[in-house]
């Protein structure tokens, strides 16, 4: 059953449209990806779900109900635009936050210690945020989110600004999260990570669903024309008929075939003319898919 | 109401913890007390402690003068006579002027003339309190002396120059008579507007201030996930409010413990003893809680349409709207507080809060408690109004980021959220 749900839903800003017609639901234990050039209609979205903004018309459902605001209880999130109190001490912060989602003072104190050695910023935890650095603020507000064991953890951006270990700190906690049945969705322009994390997108540009399903079910839609090779030796068969698109990065060539090109009739012309190492007929990537749906249309 | 709760509980802690407090509660009355010690201190040094030489041609008036200028038992002048004197005499008393060994001489001639010359030189070019002092002095001496002339005992002078002190009687809705309390009402309804005033004023800004702090800081989008924006906007004014009270309790808990130690012996020595009722202590804090809450609902929704500080400089001038309001009020008050006027400023909600206390002070007993409950009601709607206004500014106000909101934008941010 979804634990967010998203039917017809529309919002008008002026006589921009903001969303338009939006459906989309996210299951528990699952990890889905937002996508969209910047002012797709992302933000606008994730804004309408956690009731920040009341949408114009359509339906949303959170944990198989109505929005209901207190449901929000079982929410966690984590918007583009960061806050702290930058006078607070982080430890207070933490239990201010955890309280406001309805555990109690010292549950929350003890869950955030816990957190806290975990992100490994247990030190700071008597400091004041505005002395901690952006990244570790970053952390502060991800363990902020997610300190009340939310349902659904819905996230803005969540690793913009961050270095890859600290990265990958907050992927593998994401990770753990999806595997106790959690529903997390995240909003992105960066596709290597959506690639890697979620079982589902929904790819949007000006307001409107242009591609949305499970992962595999998407990339199964689109032929498998990507080839890549790695050779040594004359680069002449580039020029081969089946080849729509080639680029050559001295020994190693990415190519794209024609519709319905032959990777097989590629593969011998290649092998007369140079020594072939590997050739690999690839999936297209999301970013390829991506351009290819979005295209000239997007904004940004 | 429990995030309510929490808010409140958050922000006053905060606040109390926070260095601003604790320098605020100490440097306040410091500064205070320092400028009433000064203005007390320059007070004194003004009417008291000078050394005055009188010069004159008849002895009995000179001492009469003398014994006049120093009948005010609080004087700390010195007053030496030099009578009859000689022109040597007139030069050697300049001379200690220059050398600053006297303040000021005091030279009356002719006294026996019908136009008799009275002259008072000083280095300073003179004030009024010296001026108007002297001319009385002399004026009475030589009042006394031609009576004495004319063969009046000195006893047969104090009894025709005794003078009458007019008794102010005030007549109650009973149609009783009470002592009239003089000028103390005026310093209470001063006292009271300034104790109303400074704090709303204060507060006020302060919770605006860090309304916008909050939305630089962009915590409201994480805040407004979980609650609700009127939530938001009533835990943030409880807890301020909270602080204010907190502060201003701390003051009066000092001022009443210093009270009755010398240190503020030298700003307690002036004559004005303002007392307050029972009622008046009662109400000055409700109205003062419904002032700040109206008041300060009013600029949060206003710092919720400014991006930065200094677009909230913007409505400063704003912020002194209560203060004008009451001080242009307290004319008519102090003239007639049972006008229909003062009667409806004292209703208005936004003046309320400032004139119906110091209203009350100087009405007699019984007071129109109908309008009391009347101006309460009133307040607690506006409260809720402006409560309701302000945080649909907030929900949506604090979204927009990177201008401040024009007048049609705001309009159109009310229609929306």
């Amino acid at each position: 059953m979804p634990v967010v749900e998203l039917a017809g839903v529309t919002k008008s800003y002026e006589s921009k449209v903001a969303v338009r017609d939006l459906s989309l639901s996210i299951e528990a234990g699952q990890m889905f990806g937002l996508l969209g050039p910047n002012g797709a209609g992302k933000t606008s979205s994730i804004r309408m779900m956690m009731g920040i903004t009341l949408p114009d018309s359509g339906r949303i459902n959170l944990f198989e109900k109505p929005f209901d605001r207190r449901n929000l209880d079982r929410v966690g999130y984590l918007p583009e635009e960061r806050g702290l109190y930058k006078k607070m001490k982080v430890l207070d912060q933490l239990v201010f936050f955890g309280q406001l989602h309805g555990i109690g003072q010292e549950d929350a104190r003890k869950r955030a210690r816990d957190w806290a050695s975990r992100m490994e910023i247990s030190d700071s935890l008597e400091k004041k945020t505005q002395e901690l650095s952006k990244g570790m603020q970053q952390k502060i507000q991800f363990i902020a989110t997610l300190l009340h064991d939310p349902g659904l953890v819905v996230m803005d951006e969540p690793f913009s600004g961050l270095d890859p270990v600290n990265t990958t700190l907050l992927q593998d906690a994401l990770l753990e999260l999806k595997s106790r049945g959690k529903a997390i969705l995240f909003s992105t322009h960066r596709m290597d990570q959506v690639e890697k994390l979620c079982d589902a997108i929904c790819l949007i540009n000006n307001g409107e669903a242009v591609l949305s399903g499970r992962m595999r079910e998407i990339k199964s839609r689109y032929e498998r024309n990507h080839v890549i090779v790695e050779f040594e030796g004359s680069a002449e068969f580039l020029k081969s008929d089946e080849i729509a698109e080639a680029n050559n990065y001295s020994g190693h060539a990415e190519i794209k075939l024609k519709p319905h090109g032959d990777a097989q009739k590629l593969l011998h012309e290649a092998a007369s003319m140079a020594t072939i190492y590997r050739l690999e007929l690839v999936e297209p990537s999301l970013e390829e898919i991506f351009i290819e749906t979005v295209g000239g249309k997007a904004d940004a | 109401m429990r995030n309510m709760l929490l808010i409140a509980k958050r922000e006053y802690l905060e606040q109390i913890r926070g260095r601003s407090f604790r320098i605020s509660t100490v440097l306040v009355p410091v500064i205070l007390i320092g400028l009433l010690s000064v203005s007390a201190f320059t007070g004194h040094r003004m009417g008291t402690g000078k050394h005055i030489v009188i010069a004159a041609d008849n002895p009995a008036l000179a001492a009469d003068v003398r014994s006049n200028l120093l009948s005010n038992k609080r004087t700390h002048d010195t007053v030496d006579v030099v009578a009859p004197f000689t022109a040597q005499d007139r030069a050697n008393l300049l001379a200690r002027i220059e050398n600053k060994s006297v303040d000021g001489v005091l030279i009356i001639e002719n006294s026996a003339s019908s136009k008799p010359q009275v002259t008072y030189i000083s280095e300073s070019s003179g004030d009024l309190m010296d001026t108007s002092k002297l001319d009385e002095a002399v004026n009475n001496g030589l009042i006394n002396l031609r009576l004495t002339q004319q063969g009046l005992t000195p006893e047969q002078v104090e009894a025709l120059l005794k003078t009458v002190r007019i008794e102010t009687l005030q007549i109650s809705s009973k149609g009783k008579t009470g002592k009239s309390q003089g000028m103390a009402p005026f310093y209470k309804a001063m006292l009271m507007t300034f104790l109303m005033t400074m704090p709303i004023l204060l507060y006020g800004f302060d919770m605006a201030r860090s309304i916008v702090e909050e939305k630089s800081s962009r915590i409201f989008e994480v805040m407004l996930a979980v609650t609700r924006p009127d939530d938001m906007l009533t835990g943030k004014l409880l807890g301020v409010g909270a602080v204010g009270l907190t502060q201003i309790g701390i003051w009066i808990a000092a001022g009443v413990l210093l009270s009755g130690s010398a240190l503020l012996e030298p700003v307690l020595r002036g004559d004005i003893k303002v007392h307050f009722t029972l009622i008046e202590a009662v109400l000055l804090p409700i109205y003062f809680v419904l002032g700040f809450f109206l008041y300060s609902a009013f600029f949060s929704g206003l710092a919720a349409t400014c991006e930065t500080a200094q677009d909230l400089q913007m409505y400063l001038s704003l912020a002194v709207i209560p203060t004008w309001t009451s001080f242009a009020i307290l004319p008519f008050l102090l003239n007639n507080p049972n006008s229909p006027w003062v009667a409806a400023a004292s209703m208005f909600p936004p003046t309320a809060p400032l004139v119906m206390v110091p209203r009350l002070g100087m009405l007699p007993a019984p007071y129109p408690w109908w309008q009391v409950v009347v101006s309460i009601a009133l307040m607690l709607i506006s409260i809720w109004a402006v409560i309701w206004f302000a945080s649909r500014l907030y929900r949506v106000g604090i979204l927009i980021y990177g201008k401040r909101a024009t007048l049609p934008e705001l309009l159109r941010w009310l229609r929306y959220s």
